[in-house]
């Protein structure tokens, strides 16, 4: 289009006239990019395509995700294609979650000097070093609660100077949590009871054999349940 | 000819060419060549020789930025290294403005520390703030007849400018308990260290300080050392846990934090006592008058 | 936000889309006290379906000309693949000699793929003996990227017997019976699978799940976290498949399936994305769990899908003599970003519908009721904005209508939306809108894959060896899914698939394996001649390209 509003941005290293109001990886497919690494659900939700930049005349670096982040005049860009951070394995119901397990596999947490910059690299705005101190202390409840929104980008774990794996003891802490202490409620067992033990087989098997009019008759009849304001835990 | 393996660094490379250029020609005539070091990086100057610790504070300064948050003016800790570390950091950075410039550009785009907020210990508002004589108020069940001997460790008392009370002769914690009705004992290594983090690699370093700490309070006629931090606590533990049998004086001697004291003398529920302490209430404490 | 691209805009809104967001704050309050619009008759839904709802386009639908679904209608987009050359080159691989040779290979990266994956080890299959490719990255695929919620009727006041009438009513009633059982059956028993691996769903004080309505839905089963259910689903089930230790290779897409000289399926040929070779994979067992097919943009619509949802898996099977079911009903969910441009057609959930936003035109005023069927909503909002002319325009020249986002606190208090719906938010505010106090502008987005590749309950498809599960599978929702049924879908197709994969590959293990063949795509090469097929085209897909014609038309390949 002749007469859309271009800008320049640098995709690593190289200049490039991209239009002015589109995200970094619509800019980069313009460019003439074609994604193979570095693009995934492309709405915010997979990590994959953490972008780190600078803007022109600027020291300090940016963590954004690419598919979200818009472009703006001066970009120094380039993507994170892959983080090499090991993983340790566990097997979930094998563990005490009264002992600090996280420590247990991560014990490289320890070395967290409190700089923030994970943090800092954060494109989800996730207070990360606060969940890595959380599970320092064992308080995988915290550590759930703060690493929620963590979509395993590793822009974190690239950055920490103490080479801790942020997002592998969030995603362990959010489990051992769940387990701890989130159980199971008793309406759920109580259903698969039913379902077991055959309560709604008659009923499923009428369904199953009811003509197209009736199917729409009874769809028809359905009351629909009132919706209702309840709160949620933390 | 025998070669000596020389670092150039880096200005004689550069702006001090002739100063290298006429050594290397001197000590070849000497018979003594020298030859460089094939990769070799700045030395750091005398740069990274200074002191200047300041980064590390961050930790520290983080947790004050984090105070003002709240609106609170001053910071309380209950743990002696704690206390130790906070409380230096917070003289240091408050007092110079230079220094808390610089660690707050080093922090970036966090909120900047003011350098306004106090570090207290709990025993600083237990005598500063609410007073022996309300504390005594509070004590429903004063431990009259319970020996107590308050063992301050290191880092309560030094260094002097952040000590919480006199280091040579602290009395703040003996005070607390005596304010409940306890009786302490005056003993000489109750400022001594107890070994610290040596229990872990030497354990034997540890457990002999500590011993000596015991064994002390012991001949004064203890009942029951008091602590105001995890690792004094811990290590005075395994000292009476491994040294009883030989040390005669220390069998019987408990090791409890202050604050399970004082909580005990303020009420607590005995369901919520430890052991140790609820037989220390039970078999120690008299019913009435103490002086 | 600096930049000239924020010049004029007040909190992220040029001044005419202010003026609108005027008039919906103005009749909030009635509005509120009012509630929302009633649910339509069956007869007003089927008027607005064929007057306004993209399906119905007869122009935009073909007959397909090859096939076991030969006839079949279909968006041409999906035609144009089924109507294409393989990209796989049968003179340049030797079959004869495998490059790997597993017990069962899962084709996919997605949800399906792994709890296929993590059934068939629980089946008896060890670890090793499994292998999973996948396109992109295990775990960029559409099921991390659902959002609001997952059903199952696990509650007193709710039965399968409930859930299954609301997805056959949403479903026109053309679902598979013993597809929709299966789908309802299996929903608690999928809950308490995640709730044993650890998923976090929302509890209330009580410790009951928080559940909620979707569009269509007779009783409130909709288990969600916060506004990314699927997020967190996928999550678990990754690390779970790498605790397991079930191999993965990324960036590996199958092209083609292999077959066996007696018609079984016997594996497939991977494109290693990267090094651009061809991969022979022997496998007794093939799950195919490839997912959807948003990024063919049928009719133009922008797509909520993520990069690799280009029907790959439909185009494979279909060639080995896999019949497809549904191919003519395309889900456009109703609610995806209409602005700012820069994301547009990404998903906004339908929980904010549910959480209490209702949809608004430009004049301020309801006019449909929140939570229809997917398929009724978006016709609803493409008639207010291109047949009633009340859509919002916005810069770029795309309408949408308001979903009146400041609702949710009102009804539910204070710093519920932000707890709740916390990616909708976050996703925003990172343009300078805060949906807490402004309404949002949405136009229907092509999201859905509703039909697929024809399965019975037990994830069998028509090939011997071939199973599939999830989206990329079709009868389970008929004409038109519900919310929350697809994370449901590929939990209980994929662990059926997973399950029936690993008993065949059981009972294939005693039996010798016979040769390897791709004599099934040379077939449909003649097929297509025959046919008259004349295109360059080659299919599957693989990645869709975003790059300009002016780029493309200068490109060499000179390396």
């Amino acid at each position: 289009m002749a007469d859309e509003k271009l800008t320049q941005i640098y995709i690593m290293g190289k200049a490039y006239d991209v239009p002015v109001g589109v995200t970094i990886m619509d800019a980069m497919e313009y460019a003439g990019y074609r994604f193979i690494r570095g693009a995934g659900c492309r709405s915010g939700f997979c990590g994959a395509c953490g972008t780190v930049y600078r803007k022109a005349g600027e020291y300090r670096l940016e963590f954004v995700l690419a598919c979200q982040e818009m472009v703006e005049e001066g970009m120094h860009l380039t993507q994170l294609p892959f983080t090499p951070a090991p993983r340790s394995d566990y097997v979930l119901n094998e563990l005490d979650p009264r002992e600090n397990v996280l420590l247990q596999h991560y014990p490289e947490i320890a070395r967290c000097v409190s700089c923030n910059t994970c943090t800092k690299a954060c494109p989800q705005e996730i207070e990360v070093m606060d969940y890595i101190q959380a599970a320092l202390r064992g308080d995988v409840a915290k550590v759930a609660e703060l690493s929620f929104d963590c979509i395993a980008c590793g822009l974190c774990a690239m950055r920490c100077p103490a080479d801790i794996k942020h997002y592998h003891v969030g995603q362990m802490g959010r489990r051992l949590h769940s387990i701890a202490n989130s159980p199971m409620p008793d309406h759920l067992t109580e259903r698969i009871a039913q379902l077991e033990g055959g309560t709604f087989d008659n009923e499923m098997n009428a369904l199953a054999g009811a003509s197209l009019d009736d199917l729409k008759t009874k769809y028809a009849e359905r009351v629909i349940e009132k919706a209702v304001t309840e709160e949620v835990t933390t | 000819m025998s070669e000596l393996t020389y670092f150039p660094g880096c200005s004689l490379k550069d702006n001090a060419k002739r100063f290298e250029d006429t050594a290397f020609f001197v000590m070849e005539r000497l018979e003594m060549p020298l030859r460089e070091l094939e990769t070799w990086n700045c030395c750091g100057t005398v740069y990274s020789l200074t002191a200047d610790d300041l980064m590390h504070h961050v930790a520290s300064v983080r947790n004050f930025v984090r105070t003002q948050e709240t609106g609170s003016e001053e910071l309380v800790t209950l743990c002696a290294m704690c206390y130790n570390t906070l409380s230096r950091v917070a003289g240091r950075i408050n007092a110079d403005e230079e220094e808390r410039t610089k660690i707050n550009a080093f922090m970036d785009r966090e909120p900047d520390y003011g350098g306004t907020i106090r570090v207290r210990h709990v025993l600083q508002v237990l005598r500063d703030s609410v007073g022996w004589e309300r504390l005594a108020e509070g004590a429903t069940r004063p431990l009259f007849g319970l020996k107590v001997a308050a063992y301050y460790g290191c880092t309560l008392v030094r260094p002097r400018e952040t000590g919480i009370d006199d280091m040579e002769r602290p009395t703040v914690m003996a005070d607390a308990l005596e304010a409940v009705g306890a009786e302490p004992v005056v003993f000489p290594f109750e400022a001594e260290c107890c070994g610290t983090y040596q229990i872990v690699d030497e354990p034997h370093l540890a457990l002999e300080q500590s011993g000596r700490i015991l064994q002390s309070a012991a001949l004064a006629g203890a009942d029951v050392v008091v602590t105001a931090c995890p690792l004094c606590q811990h290590n005075l533990e395994q000292a009476a846990e491994s040294l009883a049998a030989d040390v005669e004086e220390i069998r019987d001697i408990k090791v409890v934090y202050f604050t399970e004291l004082l909580a005990a003398a303020l009420g607590a529920d005995e369901g919520s006592m430890t052991p140790v302490v609820r037989e220390l209430i039970t078999s120690r404490v008299t019913a009435e008058g103490g002086a | 936000m600096t930049g000239p691209e924020f010049a004029g805009l007040k909190d992220g809104y040029p001044d005419h889309m202010r003026a609108s967001i005027a008039k919906v704050e103005a009749t909030r309050a009635r509005r509120l006290k009012e509630g929302t619009l009633a649910p339509m008759s069956a007869e007003a839904r089927a008027e607005i379906l064929e007057n306004w709802h993209p399906d119905y386009k007869a122009d935009q639908k073909r007959e397909v000309a090859v096939g076991p679904s030969k006839g079949a209608r279909m968006p041409h987009e999906v035609a144009d693949l089924l109507e294409a050359y393989p990209a796989v080159d049968p003179s340049t691989i030797d079959l004869s000699k495998p490059d790997l040779d597993v017990s069962i290979l899962i084709l996919g990266g997605g949800g399906a793929a792994s709890v296929a994956a993590l059934h068939a080890v629980e089946e008896g299959i060890a670890p090793s003996d499994i292998l999973m490719v996948t396109k992109l990255r295990h775990g960029d695929c559409n099921s991390v990227m659902a959002q609001g919620g997952i059903q199952a009727a696990d509650r007193e006041p709710d039965s399968p017997a409930i859930h299954y009438l609301d997805v056959l009513g949403g479903g026109h009633y053309t679902n598979k019976p013993e597809l929709v059982r299966a789908l309802v059956e299996d929903g608690p028993r999928m809950i308490e699978w995640h709730e044993r691996l650890g998923v976090l769903y929302d509890k209330l004080n009580d410790g009951t799940y928080l559940e909620a309505h979707g569009g269509g839905t007779s009783r409130m089963r909709m288990h969600s976290a916060k506004d990314y259910t699927g997020l967190e689903i996928m999550r678990v089930l990754k690390d779970e498949v790498l605790n397991v230790g079930i191999p993965t290779i990324e960036f590996a897409p199958a092209i083609d399936l292999l077959l066996d000289e007696a018609g079984n399926t016997a594996g497939a040929v991977l494109f290693n994305l990267e090094t651009e070779e061809q991969v022979v994979v022997r496998a007794r067992a093939t799950v195919l769990a490839t997912g959807g097919f948003g990024r063919l943009h049928i009719q133009g619509f922008e797509t909520s899908n993520h990069y690799g949802a280009t029907a790959d898996g439909l185009v494979m099977a279909y060639r080995a003599g896999a019949g497809l079911i549904d191919m003519d009903s395309v889900q456009y969910h109703p609610t995806g970003v209409a602005y700012p441009a820069a994301i547009l057609g990404q998903l906004a959930t339908e929980k904010l519908r549910n959480q209490g936003a209702e949809p608004v035109d430009s004049e301020g005023e309801s006019f449909v009721y929140p939570l229809e069927p997917r398929d009724v909503e978006s016709a609803a909002i493409i008639r207010q904005c291109y047949g009633e002319d009340r859509g919002v325009e916005t810069p770029s020249g795309i309408r949408g209508v308001w979903l009146d986002t400041p609702m949710i606190d009102e009804i539910h208090g204070p710093g519920t939306l932000k707890s709740r719906l916390a990616a909708m938010w976050m996703m925003w505010h990172r343009h300078g809108i805060d949906i807490t106090k402004d309404p949002a502008l949405v136009f229907p987005t092509l999201h859905y894959q509703n039909g697929g590749v024809e399965i019975d309950a037990e994830g069998r498809t028509a090939i011997p060896g071939l199973f599939a599960g999830g989206e990329v599978a079709g009868g389970v929702h008929g004409k038109n899914r519900l919310m929350g049924n697809s994370l449901l879908d590929y939990n209980v197709f994929g662990r059926r698939a997973g399950i029936s994969a690993a008993r065949w590959a059981k009972e294939q293990a005693s039996s010798g394996s016979s040769g390897l063949s791709l004599k099934h795509v040379e077939d449909y090469v003649e097929e297509l001649k025959s046919a008259g097929v004349g295109t360059d085209r080659t299919a599957p897909m693989i990645l869709p390209d975003y790059r300009r014609e002016v780029v493309i038309a200068r490109r060499l390949d000179a390396l």
